[in-house]
């Protein structure tokens, strides 16, 4: 059903809107597969709206609209054939907030995904054990699975929704900050999560932290917004080269420090 | 850091202070009645008149000492609310109170299951009891209760998980019932009785307690519906949930506390409605457990009918029949609280 392609997910003449008022314009991006994309720009310049329409968790939002098309493995995910259930079990998700579900054990918390996908789990305990090691929480854990998911720390809450996503096996991971909430240490463990999935999976990460940026991801999109204006990609490309090469003087400014 | 055995953690406040503050709370009260004993002054209306003034103005005194002005209305502060807040429990209990001391010399176990079939308003408490009454109420209530509470419960649903424009006139047409008395719940099935020539009974009776149930049900599920994070769904969700899933799974686990406390509100509102059965229930005094047919008794209407008598017998019985109302309430109320409590339990300890 699938034509094979070099790029896991593209993004063509894609444009946002929330009611009336339009926030992204024309963004054409290539996510090349089993590499890591990072985006970056200042604050309400749409880079976390853009990462919400790649597993189709924009239109939950009442008044989004979108238009231009997203494929992901040669299909567009936003084909009238296609149903949105289906690209978010191939295309995972990780949120700015770690959002384990609270009524759910840790370990049930793991197979969640996969019971509210409806699909049938044989080898629960191998799925769990595996999620968990890529997500490198596997040691803290595994003599307390049953606990409630609430009683872990932060940090570990935002890995179990990593292993959450990980036990779904996607091709594509998106991460919405996924650090913003967690301190260095927790940060730096989910910054080597992040390289460790690097060779079986596609990821998109949303960050504010250009260290970080320049840390985990291969390629770099910069996203601007001027004043009352939609935003869009100022410039796309390989990290080292956005960071110490980059061409337009918006992006040399943003990376720098000196706005934003 | 020292490893020191005898250090002690803080005293935050001084012994002297508490001196204070013991002298301000007992002073006042002997003060006020050596004042009222003197001039010759009503007890309890000096009480009122002078204790509070003379109680605010020793904590404000201590206030000021301890902390300056800032102490000053903090102390008043908590004056006030002392009172206020005695002055609810003391009205609380002594409701409590004149409950439980008339309705216990009505008391006994024959009282609990006995019916009144063959009691006479004159018959001594020996005889007859108000088991009927109970089940009269207990089937009212289920009657109501498995009509309600799922009607209730999808409305909520609707009301939270839908984004249909419909939403804010269900909304205010719910607001609107909630507001109904339930006297004109009562006339409105009266009228249906008169104008169908249908007779009165269990149906008829819960027929009229049902709008004022559904709305209670409906507005406390929406909001603690409207309480778990939205977070969660969009997580759900983003996992390839579809949304009827998510919501089963997901949101109604979340909210599950708030739900089982919906229909004990929605049965705290039904239980005691006294105004709409006594018009839409026929009164009977022996035992009927067909809700379709003949007449029924429920313990409000138990207590009215012989709250109204003459004779000290029927009167006692009424106190009495309040008494095992309040009861009930106590044991619905706990078992389905502890009915929740095992199942969070069991949920927490699948191990």
């Amino acid at each position: 059903m699938t034509t094979k392609t070099d790029f896991a997910m593209k993004a063509e003449n894609v444009s946002v809107w929330f009611g009336e008022r339009k926030v992204l314009e024309d963004v054409n991006l290539t996510f090349p597969a089993k590499q890591v994309t990072a985006l970056i720009g200042p604050s309400g310049c749409g880079k976390s709206t853009f990462l919400r329409t790649l597993n189709r968790m924009h239109e939950l939002i009442p008044g989004a609209g979108l238009a231009g098309s997203i494929y992901l493995d040669g299909q567009d995910i936003y084909g009238e054939e296609v149903d949105a259930v289906s690209v978010r079990i191939k295309v995972g998700m990780v949120f700015q907030k770690p959002n384990p579900f609270p009524t759910m054990s840790i370990q049930e918390n793991v197979l969640s995904g996969l019971k509210l996908s409806g699909r049938k789990i044989e080898n629960a305990a191998e799925i769990v054990e595996t999620s968990l090691r890529r997500a490198s929480m596997w040691n803290e854990v595994k003599d307390r699975l049953n606990d409630q998911a609430t009683s872990l720390s932060g940090g570990q809450q935002q890995r179990l929704c990593i292993a959450r996503s990980l036990a779904m096996n996607p091709e594509v991971l998106l991460m919405d900050e996924p650090c913003s909430a967690l301190d260095p240490g927790s940060t730096r463990r989910i910054e080597e999560t992040i390289s460790e999935l690097r060779d079986s999976m596609s990821i998109v990460i949303v960050t504010h932290n250009m260290q970080q940026a320049q840390r985990v991801s291969d390629l770099t999109a910069f996203f601007l917004a001027d004043d009352n204006t939609p935003g869009g990609v100022v410039e796309f490309g390989e990290t080292q080269q956005v960071f110490h090469g980059p061409i337009d003087s918006r992006t040399n400014d943003y990376v720098n420090g000196h706005f934003g | 850091m020292t490893n020191d055995l005898n250090i002690q953690p803080w005293r935050r406040t001084s012994l002297f202070r508490k001196l204070q503050v013991l002298l301000a709370i007992v002073v006042p009260l002997p003060l006020v009645m050596l004042i009222a004993l003197l001039a010759g002054l009503d007890l309890t209306m000096s009480f009122i008149t002078i204790f509070v003034p003379v109680q605010l103005l020793a904590a404000g005194a201590v206030g000021y000492f301890s902390y300056g002005r800032r102490g000053v209305g903090d102390a008043a502060l908590i004056v006030i609310t002392t009172f206020l807040s005695m002055f609810v429990l003391i009205l609380l209990f002594s409701v409590l109170w004149s409950v439980v001391s008339e309705g216990f010399k009505a008391l006994s176990p024959q009282f609990i299951y006995q019916n009144n079939k063959y009691v006479e308003p004159t018959t001594s408490l020996e005889y007859g009891g108000v088991g009927h009454a109970i089940l009269g109420t207990l089937l009212l209530v289920l009657l109501t209760t498995i009509v309600a509470v799922p009607l209730g419960f999808a409305m909520a649903i609707y009301l939270t998980q839908s984004q249909s424009k419909a939403r804010n006139m269900v909304r205010t047409f719910t607001q609107a019932i909630s507001g109904l008395p339930s006297v004109v719940s009562g006339l409105f099935i009266l009228a249906i009785i008169e104008a169908t020539g249908i007779g009165r009974s269990g149906i008829t009776g819960a027929m009229a307690l049902f709008p004022l149930m559904l709305p209670t049900v409906a507005r406390v599920a929406e909001e603690s519906l409207k309480l778990v994070p939205v977070d969660l769904r969009y997580a759900a969700l983003a996992l390839g949930s579809p949304n009827y899933r998510a919501f089963f799974r997901v949101i109604l686990p979340a909210a599950k506390t708030g739900l089982l406390t919906a229909v004990l509100l929605g049965l705290a509102r039904i239980v005691g409605e006294t105004a709409p059965l006594i018009l839409t229930l026929n009164p009977n005094s022996s035992t009927n457990l067909n809700p379709f047919d003949g007449g029924l008794m429920a313990l409000p209407t138990y207590v009215y009918n012989y709250l109204a008598s003459y004779y000290d017998t029927s009167q006692a019985r009424a106190w009495g029949a309040s008494l095992v109302l309040l009861v009930l309430v106590a044991i619905l109320f706990g078992s389905a609280r502890i009915i929740g409590r095992q199942k969070s339990s069991k949920s927490k300890g699948k191990k």
